[in-house]
């Protein structure tokens, strides 16, 4: 047993795309085009915006001190919305309209942050009571004057569709020209700049960073704007894909994107994990949902597996961790 | 400065929540028709009673500063499991004890994972969520069950009976109510589990097993949500696969606002049930003054930020 | 007469520390027994091991003659010994008598607790111990720390204690609290209970004690009855007849103060004030929760400063953040380092480069990542850290080496005035004298610095003056290098006052 968690902690991300592989190998073999150039595209395009919400996750978790977000999925749901009712209903400009959301999903993730940062409330309460705050929000915005009931936006000009619907040299828009430099600048701010290593250092040891002289309550509440701002990005890409804005999109997203970070190798008590564990990681689990919504598996059971697959890679990283202390006890009473 | 036991009352949460309560009570039952209506008033309890027995779970797994997102869950499988034994003809004593057994089975999955192996409760309680929920899909294949063939005539009375002029599951209510009254209060394990929540170190130097409390805490809350599906199968006569789902939220809600702290240590039964009655008597209110039942979430949302702040003023006040 | 409880040979190491090199040590019933010493010299081990807490490596402990294993604290409950800490542990949101009797319940006869029983019970045990009643089902947070005490106590005595010991129990109590403890200390004592009291108050232990033992660098230097000893004597053994090493220097000092404190008071401190020059090692020696580190902890903008005055070069300044104290030249090394100094998963270089990131930083807030790894090879070298690279994690390095990442972490900060919070705390002998000599080397070349420490042959050695603090207070102020001696530190320590 503990060989093989030695195995797992050199080589993670290594196994994980063994994993990944694996995985897309199976579904191919049993699955009937699941290898076609059309679903792999699906996949890619699903993988960016449930990617973007996982990134946000990622941050949030590494900040430490508890830091979640369960309010991703309702925050994603309540952007489109706004934006979708903006140009459709109210006949702004799309851009504008886009930038409104924005604006919106930022002021989100502030809101959250604020309570969580200065007023000291659990991250998990805040989080889960704004989950259900920007839930109801979503459903109010999306009601018809005219009907009284909640009602689907599809009214989006063609000229937005690009980004969502668009492929150049077969690779989606949204891959090339958002998905992946987003993912390199967040793993260059993570990795390469102080604000990356203020993040870290304030999940790894708050009281040590306040010593060393680590802004910590700005570090945690500039980390909630970002996942908020990413959060709205996966939005204006969601929208524009589907062309249509609905106010249960981001319906199950949180524990996606959380299933993803700690499947990724994110630390649920902060300070541990990069990107590119996440990123391996974004593709499993999309491959994983996406196979079985071709195999004919209810969606239902494609967020049953989810639960597994959380409860069984929090519990890896928890033996992982617990051996890790041990080896380091063994080394230091030699 | 002396504070007496009897002027402490009065600073309790449970002493705020009821005045909130009563002053709630006479402005929905001035401003609108229907609210004091007797149908409405057993309508109201009837809906307090699923999340109060849920409630008194959910209290005592927050007093140990855990938390449990799959009550929904457990309670649409034991609902499931009722509604089927239901309708094979079981007898109802027997389908009541079933559903106590599988609530506790499904509540010792979270608890073993979190008792023992040592993974943080959100994040098993969002795996079991989910998982569960797929497994009630998976038990009622899709499809709905109570409507045709309807359940039978014994199954629905305990649900929508009533007894003196209340109605059944209120009285349960109310049993249940008392016995972990009892439970929390005389009985050793009871205040374990507020000592597990005060100060796990100190509870493990005095002895007590905290893993085993920890893992008794999620089996005897499953128990409880499984009353509640019990309660909800009966009571609404139909079992759908979203049956439960969203539950938490109130539960939750209920358990804050009636005075159990997120962070441990502290709560009452009596409180989360005066929780669950606001929660419900903000429902209804809202329902018969014609706002719109999309703004439930907010309201709730915003209502629990509102009562974790109050406790956070009330913690910085008594560190001074 | 038989003792009561006796250990033998008692050997305690941890890690490379020996805390107890074969002790032996006897409690007889009914006598009050003082146990004094110095930080570290062993005596909360002794306790800890008694208390079931910890094991010992080697040595056995006898009861009432038969020779038993104290397992853990709740078997040392049952064996009839009871501990009240310094640090009360206890349920916040309960009740006192709930504190009083968890784990140890008076049940009815189907096995639920009988509140009324344990509330009458209290009220016995708040008789005895002078509390007053209505306090019985107040939440313990509530109470002061002096009262929490007391019901502390109400505790052990609840478990019938045959044995009772107190870890420093005034040092957090009110003078009119202590005057109730010590009137308990003699009631129960004349009934036969066997009290162990730890504490550095000489003057305490010449009213209560029946006998004193004196602890030393892990042995036992001496026990004697009361009346044999006066206050010389023990301070004499508690200091011990080692050679002090002292080290030779080139002194260079500034002819003002870079730093004065004036009347600086917070919550954990009245009154202080003081000089500081530019080129002196100032040593701040005293007991543990004398409120030095506090003090400086308040210099260093971490703790707000009620009244006072800090001045630097002549200016005042308001220091409200470690930020600030940065800016102004100020560093400070805390006494946890585990906890409050280094991020122990983290590499040497992400450690030292810390405090300092912004200087590192170009274009786009990135950190220039050679200059970095230039910078953490440089602060390797300088104190020779042992370790294979600047990217070993902390936590596979010796505590000594630790202690050297945090002293570079912070000189990477040019600081002009350097506070050092016990530094060379869980260190080995080695390492030790390689960070006193850098201290010195830094001083030599202008730095401004403080050493706060609780182990007398540091301060002695590096200190060219040295302030004493006890209890929040400045209680001896050793300008001349002659007048540092142990016996002075010491007395000032344990608060008895010398005119400076």
């Amino acid at each position: 047993m503990n060989r093989f968690l030695d195995l797992i902690a050199h080589n993670r991300n290594i196994l994980m795309l063994l994993l990944l592989s694996l995985i897309f190998l199976t579904f191919t073999v049993l699955v009937p085009h699941f290898f076609s150039m059309y679903n792999v595209l699906n996949m890619t395009q699903y993988g960016v915006e449930i990617g973007l919400l996982a990134f946000a996750e990622a941050l949030i978790i590494i900040s430490g001190g508890g830091g979640i977000d369960l309010s991703v999925g309702a925050l994603l749901s309540l952007t489109a919305m706004i934006i979708g009712v903006l140009v459709g209903r109210y006949g702004f400009n799309i851009w504008l309209a886009v930038i409104v959301g924005l604006g919106a999903s930022g002021l989100g993730g502030a809101l959250n942050g604020f309570m969580i940062s200065f007023i000291r409330i659990p991250p998990l309460l805040a989080t889960l009571a704004t989950m259900y705050i920007f839930d109801s929000l979503a459903l109010l915005v999306s009601v018809e004057p005219q009907f009284g009931n909640p009602m689907p936006i599809s009214k989006f000009p063609d000229s937005y569709f690009f980004i969502g619907q668009s492929t150049i040299f077969g690779i989606p828009f949204q891959v090339l020209f958002i998905f992946l430099p987003i993912f390199f600048i967040l793993n260059y701010y993570l990795k390469s700049t102080i604000y990356g290593r203020f993040l870290y250092a304030v999940g790894i040891n708050d009281k040590a960073a306040l010593f060393s002289n680590v802004p910590v309550k700005k570090t945690r509440f500039s980390v909630y704007i970002i996942g908020g701002i990413l959060v709205g990005i996966a939005a204006v890409i969601m929208t524009s894909r589907i062309a249509s804005a609905r106010p249960d999109l981001g319906l199950g997203y949180n524990l996606q994107a959380i299933t993803i970070a700690v499947l990724g190798g994110i630390n649920i008590f902060g300070g541990e994990g990069d990107l590119i564990g996440v990123l391996i990681s974004i593709g499993i689990i999309v491959v994983l949902y996406n196979g079985l919504q071709l195999a004919g598996v209810n969606a239902i059971w494609q967020m049953g597996t989810l639960g597994i697959v959380l409860i069984g890679s929090a519990i890896i990283n928890y033996l992982l961790s617990k051996r890790k202390l041990y080896v380091i006890s063994l080394k230091n009473s030699k | 400065m002396k504070k007496n036991s009897f002027f402490r009352f009065f600073r309790t949460r449970e002493f705020t929540v009821t005045i909130i309560l009563l002053l709630l009570v006479i402005l929905f039952g001035m401003t609108t028709k229907n609210f004091l209506n007797p149908s409405n008033i057993r309508n109201l309890l009837l809906q307090v009673s699923t999340i109060g027995i849920a409630s008194i779970g959910m209290t005592t797994i927050i007093i140990t500063a855990g938390i449990d997102v799959s009550a929904g869950s457990i309670l649409g499988i034991v609902a499931v499991v009722a509604g089927k034994t239901a309708l094979s003809g079981y007898p109802i004593w027997l389908i009541f004890l079933l559903a106590l057994l599988v609530g506790a089975l499904l509540g010792s999955l979270n608890g073993f994972i979190i008792g023992f192996i040592g993974i943080p409760p959100i994040l098993v309680t969002l795996g079991t969520m989910s998982f569960l929920r797929a497994m009630v899909y998976q038990l009622l294949g899709g499809k709905w069950i109570g409507s045709y063939p309807p359940f039978p005539d014994s199954f629905r009375k305990v649900g929508t009976g009533v007894f003196y002029g209340i109605p059944i599951p209120v009285w349960i209510m109310l049993g249940l109510v008392l016995i972990f009254m009892y439970y929390l209060r005389y009985r050793p394990t009871g205040r374990y589990i507020y000592a597990t929540g005060n100060n796990i170190e100190a509870a493990r130097v005095s002895g007590i097993s905290v893993k085993k409390i920890l893992f008794f805490v999620y089996i005897l809350a499953g128990m409880l949500y499984g009353v509640a599906g019990y309660i909800m199968a009966s009571r609404t006569g139909i079992v759908q696969t979203n049956t439960g789902a969203g539950f938490e939220l109130s539960v939750i809600a209920a358990t804050v606002l009636g005075g159990t702290n997120i962070l441990g240590g502290e709560g009452t039964v009596v409180g989360s049930i005066l929780g669950a009655l606001l929660v419900a008597v903000i429902k209804n209110g809202m329902i018969l003054m014609n706002l719109p039942a999309l703004l439930e979430g907010l309201i709730v949302g915003a209502i629990i930020i509102g009562s974790v702040i109050a406790d956070i003023l009330k913690t910085r006040e008594g560190k001074r | 007469m038989e003792p009561f409880l006796k250990v033998s040979r008692i050997v305690k190491n941890f890690g490379g520390v020996k805390a107890l090199k074969g002790v032996d040590f006897e409690l007889i019933k009914g006598e009050v027994h003082a146990l004094v010493g110095e930080n570290g010299a062993g005596k909360s081990t002794l306790i800890k091991i008694i208390s079931g807490v910890i094991q010992p490596d080697d040595g056995e402990i006898f009861i009432e003659g038969e020779k038993v294993r104290i397992l853990n604290p709740k078997d040392a409950h049952e064996k009839g010994i009871a501990t009240v800490y310094q640090e009360p542990l206890v349920y916040k949101k309960l009740s006192v008598v709930e504190n009083i009797f968890l784990g140890n319940e008076i049940k009815t006869s189907n096995g639920s607790i009988n509140w009324k029983a344990q509330v009458n019970k209290c009220k016995e045990l708040f008789k005895l111990l002078d509390i007053d009643p209505y306090l019985i089902h107040t939440p313990m947070g509530e109470l002061s720390v002096g009262l929490q005490q007391l019901v502390l106590i109400a505790k052990a005595l609840n478990y019938s204690a045959k044995v009772l010991i107190f870890d420093e129990p005034t040092a957090i109590l009110t003078e009119i609290e202590a005057e109730k403890l010590f009137k308990i200390i003699k009631k129960l004592s004349s009934q036969g209970v066997a009290i162990l009291y730890i504490s550095h108050r000489l003057e305490e232990i010449f009213r209560i004690a029946n006998r004193v033992t004196v602890f030393r660098d892990g042995k036992r230097e001496g026990t004697f009855d009361i009346e044999e000893v006066n206050r010389d004597k023990i301070i004499e053994l508690m200091a011990g007849k080692a050679l002090i090493e002292t080290i030779e220097r080139q002194k260079n000092l500034s002819k003002s103060p870079i730093l004065e404190v004036h009347n600086l008071t917070s919550p954990y401190f009245k009154d202080i004030s003081f000089s500081l020059y530019a080129g002196e090692i100032l040593g701040f020696s005293g007991l543990i929760g004398s409120g030095r580190s506090e003090l400086m902890q308040t210099i260093f903008g971490l703790i707000k400063k009620d009244s006072g005055k800090v001045i630097l070069n002549g200016e005042e300044i308001e220091i409200n953040s470690p930020e600030v104290a940065m800016k102004y030249g100020i560093a400070y090394l805390p006494e946890d380092r585990a906890n409050e100094g280094l991020f122990l998963r983290e590499t040497i270089k992400f450690n030292i480069s810390i405090p300092i990131l912004k200087n590192l930083t170009n274009f786009f807030f990135k950190i220039d990542n050679k200059k970095e790894n230039e910078l953490a090879q440089k602060a390797m070298d300088a104190i020779k850290i042992k370790a294979p690279s600047i990217l070993t994690v902390l936590n596979n390095l010796s505590g000594g080496n630790q202690q050297k990442v945090l002293l570079e972490k912070w000189l990477l900060t040019y600081p002009k005035i350097l506070i050092l919070d016990e530094p060379t705390r869980g260190v080995d002998v080695g390492v030790k004298v390689e960070i006193h000599k850098e201290i010195v080397k830094l001083a030599e070349k202008g730095m401004a610095i403080i050493v706060v420490s609780s182990e007398l042959p540091e301060v002695i050695k590096l200190s060219d003056r040295v302030i004493v603090m006890h209890e929040g207070s400045i209680s001896g102020k050793f300008n001349r290098k002659e007048e540092i001696t142990p016996k002075n530190l010491i007395s000032a320590a344990t608060g008895i006052r010398k005119a400076s």
